[in-house]
């Protein structure tokens, strides 16, 4: 621990001014060469010293917000009262009114130049007969409907409002319409363009009015309109029908979806599916395939993933097939073999079947036996997780070869049991016997329970073809229910690696 | 001051309807001047008046002015009782129907009350839309003659119902003292062919009168003395008979036609304060559900009006076909002149145009009127906006403020007509300007 000298002064009550000899002493000296702060008078800096600059702080000169300026610069803003002419008005109307004085030379009204005249077409005598020639339209009323159109500025509601040709049919507005666009139309035809083509067929275009399309659409108009409130109702209640079933489809393929994913992951062929390695596709690769790589399936069967999928069903991988050769010769010569997309189903994402591994298509056997599995195809010499050549042939003899591999195993596994299951009941038997006098009676008993039992084998050795594990646990508990009805002859050999499924069965019999 | 697109030149804004003269600035937001039309004359005495009364059109202003011995306009002219005085509207169904008064009660309204020179400043004067030529002619005629205005506008008050509600497009259904119109207005013009209007108000206020006047199981038929004619008057209770004294003196020098009006104006008071109308159709229950209210007339007779109140109201709306059997010209209900207004119209306007429902005038302020005929329109077009001001200024001089605004709109300057233009082209310019 460092003890400073002022420490040990200030602990023996020493006083300080002793201590002069102390470094300190010409630093002191130094802040008077600083420049003294802004808002102290010089006599006070020189009291005080550079020690209190929280105090200078607030000596400092207030900052006050800038006075605003009233317009007391500038000069006053003086509004006059004063005549003004129109220029929109053809006559000299001089209305009053307050402006800013300027010293600017007087400008022409601001509100002049809203003051817009639409173009107008004028035609004369020799072009009307010329051109605009109408049976049912006579020169003057053209001339009459061409002035309402310009008092009126094109408002066609209005127009119609107001048209009154005296002694003239009665017009539609359809009528109108169709009449004035069709002489303008002619007009910009006939006369000489100066501009080029393009803007005067757009010209042209802005005057193009279809008058049967106007009439039915306006026909469609009144008819929405005279809707009864009855048919309004049921037009309501279909359009929410509509709206719940669209609801309920969406609904449910998104049900779907999410099923989807679950059971078959990657394999549905499903977007925004992470591809999980390290759980189910992982470990099924280690042992069913050697190649790791994603493969998609058909997302209209997801369930397939558990049960074996059939040879003919699995199509070759179609890699970078040119998309213009699709003839059969292509095909053989490449060993393209193409499978028909399902045509029943929706073309819906969920529905599309992406390119895959043929060799991930094979079955993986049952995690419970597949040790044995794996046991009994050694000692064929066979490794079935590695396929050398994983073609077509070669995928469907395997699949086949562990189909049977596996019913063989359940059916030793069985057999196992049922002879266990007889050895006890022997011994318990030889144990009766022993201590009892055995009865004719009791030997009926045994044979009718024998011929149960074989029944009970039968319907057992069917339900294995579907590798239900739980046939075979029902089995087994009838079995146990059996247990003290004792068999009478089953052999029962050892494993056969030759025997196939049809081989047990026949031996089951016997 | 651009930014807005206004100008103001000091402009005046007159709107003329059967009840009341509005008058005021353009820019302004509320009339300065409302003063009644209705005005009380002293009438010259017969012999002079023969020879006068069908003089012709054009030295009219001196021939009518003469038929007035003394004639008394504004807040203090007819309802001060005066021995003698008759009363007259210059009104007949909306339009003006007697130019005599007119010139008084404009002179009235702007030297009086507003206290300016109307040669000073440009006019404009309201219409309603089945105004006749020959009447606005007239109007023009006596702005530019006989008030010397430098400029004279005559509007549509349709068109000006639908600016004060900021609409270009609209259906206005302006429902007046003695008039109801529903007028169509596209871009700020009226489709004259889709107006309709009939006297509807003045149905009801018969109704209402028949009601008061007529003896019921409860009461006998309502006394409606005005107050100017009565002394005295004690409380009573209610239903019990009134105890009031007459005043006399004026009884022999009040006129039958002022003795009619504040009757007319006693009506016109029950009827704004206590009638109303259901907002889902008459319905007996319902009706009789509503608290009945109790009204003093100025005899000091006071009584409780129950569902009787709501039947008034039903007038707007339906007709009884009892009085329809008696009266086959029974003027059209609204929603009547509301369909007949949209048959006539084009079928593509006929959704813009009820999506922008204005409702004016004051009366529409009859109790309940809005919400009825908001679900009277709902039901037979779902997508119907109604404007009503809650404001009832702007409700009862919507004519008048779209005037305001029109007027003070810089770009409107170039329409005015022009002292200059009148006598060069006539009346012929009215017609050519105000379209």
């Amino acid at each position: 621990m460092a003890i400073s000298a002022a420490d040990v002064r200030s602990a023996l009550s020493i006083p300080e001014g002793n201590a002069t000899a102390g470094p300190s002493q010409p630093k002191k000296h130094l802040p008077q060469n600083a420049r003294k702060p802004d808002g102290i008078s010089r006599e006070l800096y020189s009291l005080i010293g550079p020690s209190a600059p929280s105090l200078a702080a607030q000596l400092a000169k207030p900052r006050l917000k800038q006075k605003p300026n009233f317009g007391g610069g500038t000069a006053k803003t003086r509004w006059e009262l004063r005549p003004f002419k129109n220029g929109a008005r053809q006559d000299n109307l001089e209305l009053w009114h307050w402006e800013k004085v300027t010293s600017d030379p007087p400008t022409e009204y601001a509100f002049a130049k809203y003051n817009t005249q639409s173009t107008t077409y004028i035609y004369s005598q020799d072009e009307y007969t010329r051109f605009l020639d109408d049976k049912e339209w006579t020169k003057e009323e053209t001339d009459y409907l061409f002035s309402v159109v310009q008092d009126y500025d094109s408002r066609w509601y209005i127009i119609y409002d107001r048209y009154d040709f005296p002694g003239g049919p009665t017009r539609s507005l359809e009528d109108l319409k169709d009449r004035y666009y069709s002489v303008c139309r002619k007009l910009v035809r006939n006369r000489p363009w100066a501009g080029d083509e393009a803007s005067k067929a757009q010209l042209i275009s802005s005057f193009q009015f279809d008058k049967e399309r106007e009439m039915t659409r306006k026909k469609y108009i009144i008819s929405l309109e005279n809707r009864t409130p009855d048919q309004i109702a049921e037009e309501e209640a279909l359009y929410i029908e509509v709206k719940r079933l669209e609801h309920n489809e969406r609904k449910f393929k998104k049900e779907r979806e999410s099923l989807l994913r679950t059971l078959a992951g990657i394999d549905s062929g499903l977007p925004d599916i992470v591809e999980d390695d390290g759980t189910q596709m992982g470990i099924s690769n280690e042992k069913t395939t050697t190649k790791g790589a994603t493969t998609k399936k058909k997302g209209g069967q997801p369930t397939d993933v558990d049960s074996p999928a059939t040879p003919s069903v699995a199509s070759t991988p179609a890699l970078k097939r040119p998309s213009t050769t699709k003839n059969a010769v292509y095909d053989a010569t490449h060993c393209i073999i193409r499978t028909e997309p399902p045509t029943s189903g929706v073309a819906t994402k969920a529905a599309h079947q992406p390119a895959y591994l043929r060799s991930f298509k094979l079955p993986t056997p049952k995690a419970a036996i597949a040790p044995k599995i794996t046991q009994a195809l050694a000692e064929l010499g066979i490794s079935h997780s590695r396929l050398v050549m994983p073609t077509r042939e070669n995928t469907a003899q395997l699949e086949a070869l562990l189909d049977a591999t596996t019913a063989l195993i359940e059916t030793k596994r069985v057999m196992d049991k049922v002879e266990y299951d007889i050895q006890v009941l022997k011994n318990r038997l030889g144990m009766r016997e022993a201590s009892q006098a055995a009865t004719d009676v009791e030997m009926k008993q045994e044979n009718t329970g024998d011929a149960e039992g074989s029944n009970f084998g039968e319907t057992g050795g069917e339900n294995e073809d579907g590798e239900d594990g739980r046939a075979q646990s029902v089995m087994s508990a009838r079995s146990a229910r059996n247990r003290k009805h004792p068999r009478r002859s089953v052999s029962v050999s050892s494993v056969d690696t030759a025997s196939t499924r049809a081989g047990v069965k026949r031996q089951k019999k016997n | 001051m651009v930014n807005y697109g206004g100008d103001e030149v000091s402009a005046l804004v007159v709107d003329i309807g059967s009840s009341s003269v509005r008058a005021g600035y353009a820019g302004d937001d509320t009339p300065k001047a409302i003063i009644p039309t209705s005005y009380g004359y002293i009438p010259k005495l017969p012999d002079t008046d023969v020879d006068m009364s069908d003089s012709t059109q054009e030295n009219a202003p001196q021939a009518e002015n003469s038929r007035f011995a003394k004639i008394f306009v504004g807040q203090n002219g007819p309802s001060v009782w005066r021995s003698g005085m008759e009363i007259g509207n210059p009104i007949v169904e909306g339009l003006i129907h007697d130019f005599a008064p007119i010139k008084p009660l404009i002179d009235h309204a702007l030297s009086k009350v507003m206290l300016i020179n109307p040669s000073e400043h440009p006019i404009l004067v309201t219409e309603p839309t089945w105004n006749t030529p020959a009447n606005r002619e007239r109007m023009a005629e006596i702005m530019f003659e006989e008030f010397n205005v430098p400029a004279f506008y005559i509007a549509n008050t349709g068109v000006l119902n639908a600016f004060a509600a900021g609409k270009g497009s609209a259906l206005v259904i302006d429902i007046g003292q003695s008039m109801a119109s529903v007028t169509p207005v596209v871009d700020g013009f009226v489709l004259r062919k889709g107006l309709s209007y009939s006297p509807l108000p003045k149905l009801v206020h018969a109704h209402a009168r028949h009601l008061l006047t007529s003896p019921t199981q409860i009461r006998r038929g309502i006394d409606l003395l005005p107050h100017q004619l009565i002394a005295s008057k004690a409380v009573v209770d209610a239903n019990a008979l009134p105890q009031f004294t007459i005043r006399e003196d004026r009884i022999a020098g009040t006129t039958q036609k002022w003795r009619n009006w504040a009757e007319t104006r006693e009506v016109d008071e029950w009827l704004q304060t206590i009638a109303g109308v259901l907002d889902q159709g008459w319905n007996d229950q319902q009706a009789a559900s509503k608290p009945s209210r109790q009204y003093e007339f100025p005899t000091g007779y006071n009584t409780f009006f129950g569902a009787e109140r709501f039947l008034v109201g039903e007038q707007y709306f339906t007709h009884n076909p009892q009085l329809v059997a008696s009266n086959p010209n029974l003027p059209k209900t609204l929603p009547a002149l509301i369909t007949e207004a949209l048959r006539a119209c084009d079928p593509e306007l006929r959704q813009v145009l009820m999506g922008n429902v204005v409702l004016t005038g004051g009366g529409s302020l009859f109790s309940g009127l809005a919400d009825r005929l908001s679900a009277e329109l709902t039901r037979t077009f779902p997508h119907t906006k109604i404007h009503a001001p809650g404001n009832p200024i702007e409700r009862r001089y919507g004519g008048w403020l779209g005037g305001s605004i029109l007027a003070s709109l810089g770009t409107f300057h170039q329409l005015w007509i022009s002292r200059e233009e009148w006598q060069e082209h006539g009346k012929a310019i009215v017609g050519q300007r105000c379209k």
